[in-house]
């Protein structure tokens, strides 16, 4: 069975732009959405190559430190 | 005549206190994925290094002829021993004997440990298990009375806890559960590392059960928990990571404050340039980059040894060498906040400028701060509290600092890249940009009356802010000396090793005006 990451904030923000959707296919270390905390643009990224299962979050919600975002599977 | 009755007494004894808390006990303790005091020791110092003090005192049997039967050590193993060639003290917690706790510890020990520390001026290695000396529910049973913390004459434990902090480097080891004086004697310590089995906590889970929390020891108090909130510096997978993160630490100090720290010899390239230096920094300031990597180029190759990783992350933190000398470095990492300053940013800060001045490091600091963090989070951890104790802590320091403005400074956060009383020295990269305010978002503001007077507001407002950003060029700045030198980057490597060149002459093996704390 395909393993599932799943891919957190590091910081409370909100949500600026999904770059990934679900089904999308991403390399290691590549945005999967991007947040904006003090008027920067702080990437979420995949911690492995994969396919994002799942976005957990929509453009404009504010996340907090620790939230779940997204699944991905390797 | 010989005395061989004798010394065949004393190595009876000694081989008692080898056995520990029994061979069941022991192997309790490796079937648990955890080393012995002993074996921890061994891993510890170098091979053969290690004298012991007081290996047999202990509980002892004796039969009807007052012949010895048994003897328990006492559950705390302590003694001299060397690391990478320097004398240290080790003082390890026996979890095989009555779980570490003070019912089998013979009080004078680990004072003495600490004491020894203190007055020959050796750095001081914690290895701890359990409650680290400290009393169980049982003591009083075997004490007969109850116990007054401190009691008469029983502080001496707490005084150097704390006054080692202004002597000698302090390593600690949370090697298990840890908890009550456990915990304690593992955050009082200028660096501390627990395993990613262990736990810390100042109760365990049977006790705040009763609070209503039902969680195991490692979601009370494991790693995540610890090092996330800044209890514990870092968490490795096995115990030799640990005693490897323990040499490494302690290869960057002086052995106490009446010594400056030791420069090695350097193999890497004083004046190396790193052509990804100039394209490291996106044009577009919305976006973020990878600090790190800046950091790892500009100093000695392979030289960078972080620490704090997982607390207050906007301030990355750790040692380095600069031509073989070793400096404090912190830098901003724009990851976590754009680089902005929060209340546990500004706590990384207090503790490790106030490091680095207790040991004589030079500070480098790699500036890119937009900022303190700012909303109401930010207000209810009293981030401006915490901000200005950080400020006054760089300006506490003595130590010889240097600072590279990579892209933002900005506010009263962005104030305190240097000590505001002395010379220190400053360079801009050609990304540098600063203000008393950011201008995103602020020109709205300040700008409303023509903006609102405007035909097109949106043509008006890029307009002011084409004519904004052409004045806040450094260029502009050093105009008038507001800044000294604006550099290429590929030039930090060349210049900081400049300024450690120059710092290292200025360093003075005295003890500092401050005395840190914990």
């Amino acid at each position: 069975m395909a393993e599932t990451t799943t891919v957190r904030a590091e910081i409370g923000a909100s949500v600026w732009k999904i770059t990934a959707a679900a089904g999308a296919a991403v390399g290691e270390d590549e945005p999967i959405l991007i947040l904006e905390s003090m008027k920067m643009e702080i990437p979420v990224s995949a911690p492995h190559a994969g396919t994002v299962v799942e976005v957990l979050v929509a453009e404009g919600e504010q996340v907090e430190e620790g939230q779940a975002v997204a699944t991905l599977r390797r | 005549m010989t005395w061989q009755p004798e010394l065949d007494e004393l190595r009876l004894r000694q081989s008692h206190a080898k056995e520990l808390g029994g061979a069941d006990k022991v192997a309790r303790q490796h079937a648990g994925g955890r080393l012995t005091v002993r074996e921890r020791i061994d891993g510890m110092a170098d091979p053969g290094t290690f004298h012991e003090i007081g290996a047999t005192a202990g509980k002892a049997e004796y039969d009807e002829e007052g012949n010895l039967k048994r003897l328990t050590p006492s559950n705390c193993v302590m003694g001299r021993g060397k690391v990478d060639g320097r004398t240290v003290v080790l003082l390890g917690d026996d979890f095989t004997v009555r779980g570490g706790s003070a019912d089998a510890t013979i009080r004078e020990k680990p004072i003495m440990a600490e004491r020894m520390a203190y007055e020959f001026r050796l750095p001081l290695i914690r290895i701890i298990e359990g409650s680290g000396g400290g009393g169980s529910v049982k003591t009083i049973e075997t004490t007969g009375r109850a116990n007054l913390p401190g009691g008469v004459g029983g502080g001496a434990l707490y005084h150097y806890t704390g006054a080692n902090l202004s002597m000698v480097p302090v390593v600690a080891l949370g090697l298990g559960s840890v908890a009550g004086l456990g915990a304690a004697r593992l955050a009082a310590s200028h660096y501390s590392v627990m395993t990613k089995k262990s736990a810390m906590f100042v109760a365990g889970p049977p006790v705040v059960k009763r609070l209503g929390q039902d969680l195991s020891k490692t979601e009370l108090g494991g790693w995540e928990i610890q090092t996330k909130s800044g209890a514990v510096d870092h968490a490795t997978e096995t115990e030799e990571e640990a005693f490897e993160a323990a040499r490494r630490f302690l290869s960057y100090l002086p052995s106490s404050v009446y010594g400056t720290p030791p420069v090695t010899e350097c193999a890497d390239d004083p004046n190396r340039r790193d052509e990804k230096l100039f394209t490291h920094i996106p044009r577009d300031r919305r976006r973020v980059y990878q600090m790190r990597p800046i950091i790892e180029t500009v100093v000695d190759k392979g030289s960078f040894f972080e620490m704090g990783k997982m607390f207050g992350r906007s301030i990355i933190t750790g040692f380095a060498r600069l031509n073989g000398k070793p400096v404090a470095l912190m830098a901003s990492d724009p990851f976590f906040y754009g680089g902005s300053w929060t209340a546990d940013a500004c706590a990384k800060i207090i503790r490790f400028v106030d490091l680095a001045e207790t040991f004589h490091l030079p500070i480098v600091y790699l500036q890119d701060c937009p900022g303190f963090m700012v909303g109401l989070d930010a207000e209810k951890a009293a981030t401006i509290r915490l901000g200005v104790r950080a400020m006054a802590a760089v300006n506490q320091t003595t130590v010889p600092w240097c600072t590279m403005i990579i892209r933002n400074a900005f506010g009263v956060a962005g104030v305190v890249h240097q000590p505001a009383g002395r010379l220190s020295l400053r360079y801009a990269w050609l990304s540098a940009r600063w203000g008393s305010l950011p201008l995103e978002g602020g020109i709205e503001a300040a700008y409303a009356a023509d903006l609102a007077g405007a035909e097109d507001p949106a043509a008006e407002l890029g307009r002011i802010e084409d004519r904004l950003n052409k004045l806040r060029s450094p260029f502009r700045t050093a105009e008038t000396f507001w800044v000294e030198d604006v550099i290429d980057p590929r030039e930090t490597r060349r210049l900081l090793c400049d300024f450690a060149d120059l710092a290292q002459p200025l360093l003075s093996p005295t003890p500092a005006a401050l005395r840190m704390r914990p």
